[in-house]
């Protein structure tokens, strides 16, 4: 009687043993939370007109005064301001009296056609602008053409707005290094 | 000797910045229930583990090696897991246009972990275990954002933020497990342990009741 007794509480105590051995194989020591915040930023595209005159000083932002026949030296370049390399085009927008001019018979650009490349109206930089560099000057001068700007035109200002476009060049194939067939470009 | 220089300089340059893009972030713990370490953190977040995905741009792919290491000490072994709370509300719009992959790297497992939006939290929304570690060892993560080429201009110039949690559970290291470091060892080698030694016990009984049994 006593034996079994024995073997009973030696069963139960065996059963203990492996059922706390068990147990303290899954329950953890410690558990501890840490948060990670992480980021995504986008990107984007800059790049900086850079008018100059002779001497290299700024044109002025007040104009100058012409008369017809007149050459005005204004130097235009673009430079890369952002992290990213960019297909660049370029289009000169005339006006007259603030109003758009549909026509640029008034002036007469020398226009750097080795490196810019004119379709569709605009003229498209022959490469890819890497970050921080400038472009070759697109125009040195403008002439305001005698033959087109009469009388009519006294006491009017004449305007010339060089606009700039940019689009990513990285993940953006072209065709025949023909940069106006890249993708992205402003209402294209 | 000046060219000599120039090359040294190139060279050290070259090395540079390879090692910057090759950078992998890391999640540390340290043990003893401290504090995980998120390094190398942003300017934008100090816990930040996204250090390749800044200024992305539309049609970029981009992989964000992340390590995980149980730093704590020799004693104990560490179930580690990790789970994504999901984007800032203010970050939703334009997370919701980006897609995020996370898996285990080549070294421990190839299966995605995560696949969705990274808005999201999909397949991360509950703890996911990344392994059981020893001291010293570590769990190797790719995380990558896909960037679509249609990510329009109204995207650009943007910021988002993105939760994840890693938690730890802290286990005693028995004898019989394998000496440290090991790496994403997820067998549960104090079962086998345990039961082993309740055996022994049984069968020391057993030939200790039959010797006194035949005594009787």
């Amino acid at each position: 009687m006593f034996g079994k007794i024995k073997v009973k509480l030696f069963a139960i105590s065996f059963a203990a043993i492996v059922v706390t051995l068990l147990m303290q194989s899954t329950l953890a020591y410690y558990s501890t939370v840490g948060k990670a915040t992480n980021v995504v930023t986008s990107g984007n595209i800059q790049l900086l007109i850079h008018e100059t005159t002779d001497g290299d000083k700024p044109f002025p932002e007040k104009g100058v005064y012409v008369i017809p026949g007149d050459v005005v030296s204004k130097k235009v370049t673009i430079e890369n301001d952002c992290a990213h390399p960019f297909y660049l085009r370029v289009k000169a927008v005339y006006g007259i009296n603030s109003q758009e001019l549909s026509s640029d018979d008034c002036f007469k650009l020398n226009i750097n056609t080795t490196n810019w490349t004119l379709h569709d109206g605009w003229y498209y930089y022959n490469g890819i602008l890497q970050p921080g560099e400038t472009t070759p000057q697109i125009f040195s001068h403008v002439e305001i053409v005698g033959a087109k700007v009469d009388n009519s035109y006294i006491g009017k200002t004449l305007s010339l707005t060089v606009k700039a476009e940019a689009v990513q060049s990285d993940n953006n194939p072209i065709t025949d290094d023909l940069v106006y067939t890249a993708s992205g470009w402003p209402n294209a | 000797m000046k060219k000599l220089f120039s090359l040294l300089a190139a060279a050290v340059i070259s090395l540079s910045l390879i090692m910057s893009v090759s950078a992998d972030s890391n999640v540390t713990y340290s043990g003893n229930s401290g504090d995980f370490i998120f390094t190398p953190g942003s300017e934008h977040s100090p816990t930040d583990l996204f250090e390749n995905f800044k200024n992305v741009l539309p049609g970029d792919s981009i992989i964000q090696p992340i390590t995980v290491k149980n730093n704590a000490d020799n004693k104990v072994k560490v179930k580690i897991y990790m789970r994504s709370l999901g984007a800032h509300e203010n970050s939703k719009d334009f997370l919701s246009q980006l897609n995020l992959k996370v898996r285990k790297s080549a070294d421990n497992d190839m299966a995605y972990m995560f696949d969705a939006a990274a808005s999201e939290t999909a397949q991360l929304t509950d703890w996911v275990e990344l392994g059981t570690l020893y001291s010293g060892g570590v769990v190797n993560l790719d995380v990558q954002l896909d960037v679509p080429t249609s990510l329009s201009n109204e995207y650009s110039d943007k910021i988002g933020y993105l939760d994840w949690e890693f938690k730890v559970e802290e286990f005693p290291v028995s004898p019989q497990d394998p000496k440290p470091p090991q790496t994403g060892d997820n067998t549960q080698l104090w079962l086998w342990a345990s039961l082993m030694a309740g055996s022994a016990l049984l069968i020391v009984l057993v030939i200790v009741f039959t010797r006194k049994k035949r005594e009787e």
